[in-house]
């Protein structure tokens, strides 16, 4: 098997983990504050669309061009995502409605604004936008891009958030355990009548923390649109929210172990895309590896191999402070 | 929870009472829903500079104005009954299966198969036992999630949305490999699907007897899913398993002191949960298409849990909470053909409906909460800061919700 299979495998493994990795650690803020978050499917979907009229709007209606154009549009997307994660928030926090039945909620009804957004924006087509949209340039990593033997192809023409997201964690893991702000909140999702006898507002970091993690799971959605796609199609998700929140359970809710679980799983996204022919994998029906992640999981939070402990009071209505 | 201990001996007095009373709030709530998401539509059919009282009458008209109109609501909620009613099992049990979207799609292929393996089966036999096929599928795909959390403590809000994932793979290689069709249906051989199946091993168009066109595909398992209902009320009010469930539902704790095995019954739930949603796609395939396409009808099992929460995890209350979702998507015709307002205002309309379900259920049940605890006698203790652990009120998702988790810490040590 040639080295570039491999090459051109891994370079969209770095595509598909931009993607899980930046809504991972959504659900990550959102989990650390005390908010189960299965809602990242719905956010990210809301990122798509917006995503991608961001891109176009921004860039040829507004003509700001490149590199505005795309950037502004990505952040529409957070924007959006963030606005609609606000749903989520004030059910949860402020109603204290079950985190599992509000995030099902947002699933389902992510869909319908999708194509309400969608035939909106895009001249009453609700369920795709025109392809081919604007998107920031190509970049080859220095160095790396130059490696020998085919292994070049892994690290050339990336989208600069590919650099983004990975660099993320530096700024995610010291904001966590660093900042002061980190510590509240994370001491939100383990014990919120001890914060709260410190003083500290619950409601206040749980409703940062799920604004956040519609931010991001806004922000890969229309990563997902407008880079690597071109534009909005419904399903483009393709339930890569779910392997988010997999690999977010599997990485015992830190931004360090998330990394190496969402490029693990992106590359298996990627393995049926480039690998058919590798010994093995070819024996095996594409559909099969795209079952890995969740098996994987399940084995792993029925307890079999190693353990996952999620933050405390996770998933717990908060009864002091805020709220109707 | 202590509140349990102190409502429940004055709870034997005053049953009638507070139980008209959760009836009464319950519709108030959902009364209040619904005017709040009317409201909410009429805003945005202002928005787009139309009269709201002629598109909500036009969506009236178009599902309920004539027998062809109910036709299509009764069709489109019969695997909604279906799928609520699966939901609703497992969370009387305290138990939330949001897989039933996985569980159908396993039971649409095991449901498939039987179909064109067995297809040399005399017409009623054939049905039969592809409808059994399709139970089984789905009970296999939810005995797993069962299994686990009885077994080792996994949660089933994970297992239950890894196995969807893993379902839809499933589906997928199904489509490709073996039930792939053997010969390529005339006109349309671009679409990947199943071979068509026997003509006897279909479900019978009822439409015709009621004046209903045939593209309705008004089939008889309306009539089960109806039964169904019923045969879940009588099992959670009539049946040991029922009273057993709801025991574990409202309070693990005592329910295990009073000698009520958990971990069997809540297996019990997720397989008849599992049973009831292999029902779900049968309308779309053996009444509607008569194959296994590729682009089935996705997410009913999701919009099954919107439709459990409608009708309050009640059978009955499910049964019009299906037609009312049946009636607000039939609208969508009406909104395509008079008027200005997208298709997508449907959608919209039943989005706002269930968030605002959610929301003013969780504050009618508070509010009912505290004053039921008052009665009893705690008030001031509580307030109205009583938690969602108190009685009255729909139960299920919110225990389900509140331990999220927690089993699988408990089974790290």
């Amino acid at each position: 098997m040639p080295f570039t299979d491999i090459a051109v495998a891994l370079q969209i493994s770095f595509t598909y983990f931009t993607i899980i990795y930046l809504t991972g650690l959504g659900g990550l803020f959102s989990e650390r504050s005390g908010i189960v978050n299965i809602g990242l499917e719905g956010l990210m979907i809301i990122g798509t669309v917006t995503g991608a009229f961001g891109a176009r709007f921004f860039t040829d209606t507004l003509e700001l061009g490149l590199p505005w154009g795309p950037i502004l549009g990505l952040l529409f997307g957070a924007l959006c995502g963030a606005i609609f994660a606000g749903v989520h928030a004030v059910a949860t926090i402020s109603f204290r409605v079950d985190h599992i039945v509000s995030g099902v909620v947002i699933n389902l009804v992510a869909i319908g604004l999708a194509r309400f957004l969608s035939s909106a924006f895009f001249n009453g087509q609700s369920t795709q936008s025109d392809p081919g949209g604007p998107h920031l340039a190509r970049l080859d990593i220095p160095l790396l891009s130059s490696l020998p033997g085919g292994l070049d192809r892994a690290f050339q023409s990336l989208s600069p958030m590919v650099l983004v997201a990975a660099f993320m964690v530096v700024p995610v893991w010291y904001a966590l355990n660093r900042l002061r702000w980190g510590l509240r909140l994370r001491s939100c999702g383990e014990n919120p009548e001890a914060t709260r006898s410190l003083g500290v507002s619950v409601p206040l970091y749980r409703y940062q923390g799920v604004l956040l993690s519609g931010a991001f799971a806004g922000l890969s959605g229309a990563f997902l649109a407008s880079e690597v796609i071109g534009n909005w199609r419904e399903g483009q998700t393709l339930g890569l929210g779910f392997i988010a929140l997999a690999a977010l359970i599997l990485s015992n809710w830190n931004p360090i172990r998330l990394m190496f679980f969402a490029w693990l799983f992106g590359f298996a996204t990627a393995i049926p895309l480039r690998l058919n022919d590798a010994p093995v994998i070819s024996a095996l029906p594409p559909q099969f590896i795209r079952m890995i992640p969740y098996i994987v999981t399940i084995v792993a939070i029925a307890g079999f191999v190693g353990r996952v402990r999620p933050p405390a009071a996770a998933g717990k209505a908060y009864e002091g402070g805020g709220g109707t | 929870m202590a509140t349990e201990g102190l409502a429940a001996p004055v709870a034997v007095a005053k049953q009638r009472s507070s139980w008209a009373e959760t009836l009464v709030g319950q519709l108030l709530a959902l009364l209040a829903s619904l005017g709040i998401a009317l409201l909410a539509g009429s805003v945005l059919i202002v928005a787009y500079g139309e009269s709201p009282a002629t598109v909500y009458s036009s969506i009236l008209d178009a599902s309920m104005g004539s027998a062809d109109g109910i036709g299509y609501v009764l069709a489109i909620a019969t695997p909604l009954i279906f799928s609520a009613l699966a939901v609703a099992v497992c969370f009387k049990g305290g138990l939330f299966n949001i897989g039933v979207e996985g569980q159908y799609l396993v039971a649409m292929v095991t449901a498939a198969w039987a179909e064109i393996e067995l297809g040399f089966l005399p017409g009623p036999i054939l049905v039969v036992v592809v409808l059994l096929a399709a139970m089984l599928g789905g009970m296999i795909w939810a005995a797993v999630p069962g299994i686990l959390k009885v077994k080792t403590g996994a949660h089933e809000v994970v297992t239950t949305i890894m196995m969807n994932q893993i379902a839809i793979s499933l589906v997928a290689w199904a489509l490709n490999f073996p039930l792939k069709f053997s010969n390529a249906p005339p006109g349309q051989n671009v679409d990947l699907r199943t071979d068509q199946f026997p003509e006897g091993g279909l479900v019978g168009d009822i439409g015709q007897y009621f004046g209903v066109t045939p593209g309705a595909h008004l089939s008889w398992l309306l009539f089960l899913a109806i039964a169904a209902a019923v045969i879940v009320w009588f099992m959670m009010r009539r049946t040991r398993l029922g009273y057993e469930s709801r025991a574990v539902g409202s309070s693990p704790g005592s329910a295990k002191a009073g000698g009520v095995a958990i971990g069997s019954t809540q297996l019990r739930l997720f397989l008849i949960s599992g049973a009831l949603a292999g029902l779900v796609g049968m309308q779309q395939i053996l009444a509607d298409r008569g194959y296994l396409p590729q682009n089935y009808v996705v997410f009913l099992g999701f919009t099954g849990i919107a439709v459990a929460f409608l009708g309050q995890n009640n059978p009955i209350g499910i049964i019009f909470a299906a037609i009312l979702w049946g009636v607000l998507s039939r609208g969508e015709v009406a909104l395509q053909i008079e008027s200005e307002v997208p298709r997508e205002f449907i959608i919209i309309l039943q989005g706002i409906l269930i968030l605002s379900v959610v929301i003013t259920y969780q504050i009618a049940k508070r509010r009912l909460a505290a004053r039921q605890l008052q009665r009893a006698g705690a008030a001031g203790e509580l307030d109205d800061s009583a938690g969602p652990d108190e009685s009255g009120g729909p139960r299920g998702p919110e225990i389900g919700g509140r331990e999220a988790f927690e089993a699988v810490e408990g089974s790290g040590t």
